[in-house]
């Protein structure tokens, strides 16, 4: 097991900077993903971290040894590609064996490391066939038992579910995190799907611009989103926008528009007064009008099997609410939106807090 | 460090390319300023008697624009022949496809003296063509098929069909299949599905055909000279005669540079007539 | 529209049988009985094979040419493919001048640069001795052919691919001898063929260049058919159409198709 440090990793092609300095530490069998849009740079930084990209300043250590000018294959990771990156013209059993030759493991240690590594996915059947020949989520399959056999110290996945179908993608989460689990090895996943991130992390490493906008497990990221960005990268995020009316020590008391009041754990409003908070869909309840803490009334109403969706036009702009399928609420009705005070959550002040 | 190492792969075609490509042409050009001489290829000194000696002499003069009439009609010939074909191949069924290309491209693996040679078999006087004719008793005297416009040109049009085929088809299967079922279910007919979107989409296919097709017949060779029989005088014709036989070597490479040119202007005057604003 | 489809049909048809007739055409002429060039042929014999096959002019030039395109063949290989390496893994900015510059010898008309060619060696000294301008020429010729179908093949490629076997441990080398070139085996063998063909038919470069001595078969077969009109040199096309075909065959075979 191996632990990976970033120090100040920046990555520039001419004058585009593609890392602005990412400093970040995986430890010993972590499960970190960098999750991000597209161009945020997470390709960008699993590449160096492989050794496709030469970084253009700060450092790479693989359990304190920097292997920032190492080439790739003198780094020992293991890699899952986006397009699995089989060597079409090689079996599943050559392809398992590729990376141990290259070590120079004897033929019969080959063998049986190789049976292993096939049954730990469950193909062993499937040795002889080409790459072809398997499906796209068997496919997935040699290609983690193909970065995993050579024992890496790190295994590094580039969006590796991209590819796959609704249902299959879904399998392979739990099945490569299992595996993850069971092998022990320290893991940096890169992703777009934050339902990916948030299910199979440790750790989720929101990027933006090239730059980490936040590190935290799972629920801290979706419960105290450190920016209103990230807020709503990872989920839906209602945004109110409201006055604060007072402030001690313990809270803020804030004001909503049509005489509801609400108090948060804050330390500060912002520096104009006011203060952003985020209340995720499914922390909002309908209830019947005059009561809650914000009327409104509802535009649309969508079911999706498990709940059902309503979109509420209110005082504080349109908000997305999440409720259970017994309630039924049509669209044209008025209701009322009630929060739940210790959940909600108020973005920090990207400017800092104002005193 | 990385890019140095990549540097060494280009590195040989490179220099290859520089030295027999580039710095030759640039001998070209500078030969053709030369002074002529008597009894060697060129003389002392430099002068612009290649150039005003092509203008002054009407014999090499008017091969100019017979050349490029010869070079047009050649392309359209072959953009004619060539659509309908590219248009069967990029929508025939996969088995097919591959037969229908060998087909096309069957010209190519047979070098261009053996393909000029199977036309003057065909169109010569007691040819097949002239000689099946009289048999029939269609014809009395043979028709005049070789040694003239209409020998070279059909020869030229074989010739340099697979060069008009290939970027049509490349164009025509770039496209997506979509936008034609799209102008479909819009309500155009077949006709207008052609006229108003899978022509212009494979323009950019039409334009590199033509200009490989015309800036290749201009400047060939063995075609005109087999079939047309040195009757037919392109001025490509001339330019060889004068370096190779009468080794008058600046005034070769000065009629090489007009033609270049004249060909360049003729290239530049499509691009500009077909250009598009989408691409 | 309902006729517009049979008379497409036919200008299809019309175009393909166009295509092939000279090629068709000449290989019956060959099997000719006759003297001179007649069609129908006067009866059917292999007579022009065995006229053809007793003169040396025409099987030194057919061997020449081999050996020639042979050589040629191994150059362009050599070094087409490390340009379409370069082009399609490293070139940036100067990928179109790259490509560009790769297809000069084939934008370019033959003819002048053969006599760009000739002109330049003159300058330096050499001029038509020893072959080189000739084989130069043959290397430009065919470098293009090698280039694009390397490069065609080289970008159906992910290069992922090449990428996983660097994780996996090996160099830089390795990845390519045991990872890339496999998969671009039958790019190659595309690559190669065109050149060997090319460089087997090419005329201007072998016409302009050639030095004294021996030369190449298209240049022999044109100097034979500009006075005579017997159906030998139809049976000496016939050959160089069947060798070509055989070596498409053959290779076809073995590499199999892109």
């Amino acid at each position: 097991m191996t632990e990976v440090s970033l120090l100040s990793l920046v990555k520039s092609y001419g004058k585009s900077i593609a890392l602005k300095g990412i400093s970040l530490s995986v430890g010993h069998g972590e499960f970190v993903s960098l999750l991000g849009p597209s161009g945020c740079g997470k390709s960008t930084t699993l590449k160096c971290i492989a050794g496709f990209e030469d970084i253009s300043d700060g450092k790479i250590l693989f359990d304190n040894t920097d292997i920032s000018r190492r080439l790739p294959e003198q780094r020992d990771i293991g890699m899952v590609f986006q397009s699995y990156a089989l060597f079409p013209h090689m079996t599943v059993a050559q392809n398992l064996a590729f990376g141990l030759e290259m070590r120079r493991v004897p033929k019969s240690e080959i063998a049986t490391r190789v049976a292993r590594a096939m049954e730990m996915v469950q193909l062993t059947p499937y040795a002889e066939r080409f790459p072809k020949a398997l499906s796209g989520g068997q496919q997935q399959r040699v290609a983690l038992a193909r970065a995993l056999v050579i024992e890496p110290a790190i295994l590094l996945l580039d969006e590796p579910l991209a590819n796959l179908d609704a249902k299959l993608r879904d399998e392979m989460r739990g099945f490569i995190r299992d595996l993850q689990k069971r092998v022990g090895i320290t893991t940096i996943y890169v992703t777009h799907d934050q339902g990916e991130a948030m299910t199979m992390s440790d750790r989720v490493v929101v990027m933006f611009d090239g730059e980490i906008a936040q590190a935290a497990p799972p629920e801290e990221v979706y419960n105290h989103p450190a920016s209103e960005r990230v807020a709503r990268f990872v989920g839906n995020a209602n945004i109110l926008d409201l006055a604060v009316t007072g402030k001690d020590a313990a809270g803020s008391d804030l004001a909503l528009p049509g005489g509801g009041a609400l108090r948060v754990d804050s330390p500060a409003p912002w520096a104009n007064g006011r203060l952003r908070v985020m209340a995720r869909p499914e922390q909002i309840a309908l209830t019947d009008p005059g009561a809650g803490h914000l009327g409104g009334e509802i535009s649309k109403r969508y079911f999706s099997g498990g709940h059902v969706e309503y979109h509420v036009d209110t005082q504080c702009g349109p908000l997305v609410v999440l409720g259970p399928t017994t309630q039924t609420v049509a669209e044209g009705q008025t209701v009322a939106l009630a929060f739940d005070p210790a959940r909600l959550w108020p973005i920090p002040d990207p400017k800092g807090p104002a005193q | 460090m990385k890019r140095l190492r990549a540097s060494l792969l280009i590195a040989p075609s490179a220099a290859l390319i520089f030295l027999f490509i580039v710095l030759p042409y640039i001998t070209v050009l500078v030969m053709s300023f030369r002074a002529p001489a008597e009894g060697q290829p060129y003389g002392e000194g430099f002068s612009l008697e290649g150039y005003t000696h092509f203008f002054n002499e009407s014999y090499y003069a008017m091969s100019l624009p017979q050349t490029m009439f010869l070079g047009l009609l050649t392309t359209l010939v072959c953009l004619v022949l060539a659509y309908p074909v590219a248009l069967h191949i990029a929508f025939a069924s996969k088995r097919w496809r591959g037969f229908l290309y060998g087909i096309v491209l069957s010209p190519l693996l047979v070098g261009i003296v053996v393909r000029s040679y199977g036309w003057t078999i065909l169109l010569g006087n007691s040819g097949v063509i002239n000689s099946t004719l009289r048999n029939m008793g269609l014809i009395q005297k043979p028709l005049p098929l070789m040694y003239n416009d209409f020998g070279v040109v059909l020869a030229l049009a074989h010739v340099f069909l697979p060069f008009m085929v290939l970027p049509l088809l490349s164009a025509l299967q770039a496209m997506d299949p979509a936008i034609t079922q799209a102008a479909r279910s819009l309500g155009a007919s077949r006709f207008t599905i052609f006229r108003r979107v899978t022509f212009p989409v494979s323009m950019p296919g039409v334009q590199s055909g033509c200009i490989l097709v015309f800036v290749l017949a201009i400047s060939s060779y063995v075609t005109p000279a087999l079939v047309g029989g040195m009757r037919v005088k392109t001025t490509t014709l001339l330019v060889v005669d004068a370096l190779i036989d009468q080794f008058q070597w600046p005034f070769g490479s000065a009629m090489a540079l007009i033609l270049a040119v004249s060909a360049g202007i003729v290239v530049l005057i499509f691009a500009r007539l077909t250009r598009m604003k989408w691409t | 529209m309902r006729l517009a489809t049979p008379l497409l049909t036919f200008i299809r048809v019309s175009v393909y049988v166009f295509l092939l007739a000279p090629i068709v055409i000449v290989v019956l002429a060959s099997l000719n009985a006759g003297n001179f060039l007649t069609f129908p042929p006067q009866g059917l014999s292999l007579r022009w094979f065995w006229t053809f096959l007793q003169n040396d002019v025409f099987i030194d030039a057919i061997i020449y040419s081999a050996v020639l395109a042979l050589c040629a063949t191994a150059v362009s290989l050599v070094i087409g493919t490390m340009a379409a390496l370069y082009f399609v893994r490293h070139a940036t900015r100067e990928a179109e001048v790259v490509r560009v510059g790769m297809l000069l010898p084939l934008i370019l008309p033959e003819i002048l640069t053969a006599i760009a060619l000739l002109f330049f060696f003159y300058e330096i000294g050499i001029g038509t001795e020893h072959q080189i301008a000739l084989f130069t020429g043959h290397v430009l010729m065919t470098l293009p052919f090698v280039f694009l179908n390397v490069t065609t093949s080289l970008q159906g490629r992910d290069e992922s691919v090449e990428l996983a076997a660097r994780t996996l441990g090996a160099s830089r080398y390795t990845a390519f001898r045991r990872v890339t070139l496999p998969l671009i085996a039958p790019g190659l063998a595309t690559g190669g063929i065109f050149a060997f063909i090319i460089s087997f038919d090419t005329f201007g470069i072998s016409f302009i260049l050639k030095g004294a001595g021996s030369a190449p078969l298209p240049i022999q077969l044109y100097d034979y058919l500009r006075f005579n009109f017997t159906p030998e040199a139809a049976a000496v096309s016939t050959v160089s159409i069947l060798l070509t075909l055989v070596l498409v065959t053959v290779s076809d075979l073995v590499f199999g198709r892109e």
